[in-house]
């Protein structure tokens, strides 16, 4: 009896109480579903529901905590021989049977924990059936109940579509739950590592080396975590990249909605979306391996200094990859000035260029605003491009040819390989996260608080 | 036709598409100097469609194509030679809806004299705007907040606004497409006065879905009947003794 077979069979048992009670509402109202309150179908989805809910909610029990509870009842039955060398051995005993039992042919040979992997697989099988015996039995009651209320006066419509409410209520708390988890993860920990770093030296410490020793008696300092070089980096090349892609977004949105003719603007726009669609990784080895080395020989021709890693590749790359964002957001920013102003302004003799740079563009200005700011958010939590072609070194220059880093960037250099979750280094990487986090998200509340100012006006 | 005076504006035998609807069948209408000429008719009759025509606003309708001769002061407004910024400038233009830009009340007024750098100094912008607004019997409403958004107007200020707005290029025509079905009575009656005040200093056109406006604002009124121009006279004559059968049947109610 395996899982997807239990759920099979119950998904099955409500589609047989959907048509059995279908057809009992039929049969109740003698044939003639306008004597019933809903429609026939109803009834059915309200059964459906019933049997549904509970019994998933019986077998989800089950798959959430019944492996460990048997496992608990097995290491409990074991001999203390095997616990012998200390406390942690527990899991290690365990793992030695789960071995067992996944894999029969595993080379274990002490007795104890061959017959409790012997043990566990008859529990198992105990517990699936007892499982499965429950939440068929949970089914067949919410089927029963479900019948009994198949009355022709009975709401079965309203009762559905309130079960179907709280199903969309409780999507919609999961999405909220996950985020609200996630911040709260990124701040615990940030709190643990503000414990060992005071948090004025992170946010006004100029110099990051994030390397603490492993032994109390190593040569290597206590680490530096001012991330201002950081931030100094990631600003540099956003501004770099809002450099490109600040007026090419703008421009072809104006192109695309002032002047393309249809069957341009049908071509163009979504050859410009596709833009967006391309994984930011094949952008970053276009930046690291066609971009950043163009612009060091450049520099080698001009005489000038330019890294093979440089803040100007990666920046002007990122600027590529944002330009869908500026010009598709700006594009609905301009779509949404009616007609009327346009026109108004075309009937007073005004050229078409007149017109945009005085009407419609004005009128636009806080959508496009907003689209800015949404790209800025963008640029700054952009990680692949900078990784792959904006260096490593925590310089604090505003130099575009020189190698810089990005917070995102020391984000995946101290998360990469192994790390030891007490010690500050890895820590800070959480640190990092919360800063950028509450960055981006103070940009995008800012960009929709705008874009949302501006709707109203014409709505 | 049996005006002796020389018409501003003469359509002859103008056609419109768009596409394949043929939506003006052949009219041919003059506009005078002192007059104001009402188009009227039911809806999709094609007298929007006729009125855009004169100052070519149907060019920003891609598939928007018409045929036949327009001219304004003898010159074809159609033809390539014609700057169609100018010829908008010399037949302005008011729309149904009220649509101030959204700037102050001064730079609506203020924007085509700008862009045609009619003003030569901000004096000369002032007295511009002053007596545009003036002319629009908008003066005394808003001469204390000039730097106010005119969307902030009700209405019908909003529409004499945007009349104002029009004035204020100097044109020699000016075009209405049902200014007032947007306004509620008062501001219509404040609009029919000033469009009454203008008639001497413009050729005026406006199109409108109200009888008793036509008959209150109009020298001349044309019928307009699915792409056709089925009568065209005195309004009095229109109005008191229609020698077409649509005619008498649309003043009187019976269909439209």
């Amino acid at each position: 009896m395996t899982s997807s077979a239990i759920f099979l069979i119950l998904v099955l048992l409500s589609l047989v109480s959907f048509a059995m009670t279908r057809q009992k509402a039929l049969t109740r109202a003698g044939g003639d579903p306008a004597k019933l309150h809903s429609l026939p179908r109803h009834y059915g989805y309200f059964a459906a529901t019933c049997v549904l809910l509970p019994s998933f909610f019986a077998f989800g029990i089950w798959l959430i905590f019944g492996k460990s509870i048997i496992e608990g009842l097995i290491v409990s039955g074991l001999p203390d021989r095997l616990f012998e060398v200390g406390t942690d051995q527990a899991t290690l005993v365990l793992n030695r049977i789960r071995l067992v039992v996944e894999n029969a042919s595993s080379p274990e040979t002490d007795p104890d924990i061959l017959a409790a992997a012997q043990k566990f697989n008859d529990l198992y099988i105990r517990g699936i059936w007892a499982a499965f015996a429950l939440s068929v039995s949970f089914g067949l009651v919410g089927f029963y109940l479900a019948s009994n209320r198949t009355q022709p006066d009975f709401r079965a419509r309203n009762k559905f579509e309130r079960i179907m409410l709280i199903a969309l209520a409780l999507s919609s708390v999961i999405a909220i739950a996950t985020t609200l988890g996630i911040v709260a993860s990124l701040l615990f920990e940030s709190l643990r590592f503000f414990h060992e770093v005071p948090v004025t030296e992170f946010v006004f410490g100029l110099h990051w080396s994030p390397q603490t020793a492993l032994r109390a008696d190593q040569v290597a300092s206590s680490g530096a975590f001012g991330a201002v070089p950081l931030f100094a980096g990631t600003l540099l090349i956003s501004f770099i990249a809002m450099l490109v892609a600040g007026p090419i977004g703008l421009l072809a949105a104006i192109y695309l909605t002032q002047y393309a003719n249809t069957k341009m603007r049908k071509i163009a726009k979504p050859m410009l979306e596709v833009l967006a669609g391309v994984p930011t990784v094949v952008y970053g080895f276009f930046a690291a391996l066609t971009v950043a080395p163009f612009f060091r020989d450049l520099g080698i021709t001009l005489g000038l200094d330019i890294a093979s890693e440089s803040a100007l590749a990666a920046g002007i790359v990122m600027g590529i990859m944002i330009i869908p964002f500026v010009s598709s957001l700006s594009d609905d920013a301009i779509t949404a000035v009616p007609k009327s102003l346009k026109d108004g302004s075309l009937a007073l003799g005004a050229t078409p260029s007149e017109t945009i740079t005085q009407v419609v563009l004005p009128a636009a200005l806080p959508g496009i605003v907003g689209a800015f700011l949404l790209a800025v958010s963008r640029a700054v939590g952009e990680t692949m491009i900078v990784v792959m072609a904006a260096g490593m070194q925590p310089k604090l220059t505003a130099n575009p040819f020189e190698a810089v880093t990005t917070v995102t960037v020391q984000i995946v250099a101290l998360l990469t390989g192994d790390q030891e979750f007490d010690s500050a280094k890895t820590l800070s990487a959480f640190a990092l996260g919360l800063a950028l986090f509450v960055s981006t998200m103070a940009l995008n509340v800012i960009a929709l608080k705008i874009v949302r100012k501006y709707r109203e006006v014409y709505d | 036709m049996t005006d002796t005076k020389i018409a501003k504006m003469t359509a002859k035998d103008v056609h419109v598409f768009y596409g394949d609807n043929h939506a003006v069948k052949g009219i041919s209408l003059d506009l005078h100097q002192d007059e104001v000429t009402a188009l009227i008719g039911p809806s999709g009759c094609g007298k929007s469609t006729f009125l855009r025509c004169l100052n070519r606003m149907n060019d920003t309708v891609a598939t928007c194509r018409v045929e036949g001769k327009i001219t304004l002061d003898n010159e074809d407004i159609y033809d390539p030679s014609i700057d169609v910024v100018q010829l908008r400038a010399r037949v302005g233009m008011v729309f149904q809806k009220p649509n101030p830009f959204p700037k102050s009340i001064y730079d609506n007024v203020a924007y085509g004299p700008r862009i045609h750098g009619l003003a030569q100094s901000r004096t000369d912008l002032d007295e511009i705007v002053t007596v545009s607004l003036e002319k629009a019997g908008l003066w005394n409403e808003v001469k204390d907040r000039l730097d106010s958004p005119g969307t902030a107007l009700s209405g019908g200020q909003q529409q004499r606004l945007c009349i104002a707005r029009a004035i204020a290029v100097n044109p020699e025509v000016i075009l209405m497409d049902e200014p007032c079905s947007a306004l509620d009575p008062i501001a219509t009656a404040k609009v029919e006065a000033l469009i009454d005040e203008l008639k001497g200093r413009y050729a005026i056109a406006i199109v409108t879905h109200s009888m008793q406006q036509a008959a209150r604002v109009s020298q001349k009124t044309a019928f307009f009947h699915m792409g056709d121009l089925v009568e065209h006279g005195d309004t009095t004559d229109i109005f008191t003794s229609p020698k077409e059968e649509r005619t008498r049947d649309y003043i009187t109610g019976r269909f439209g």
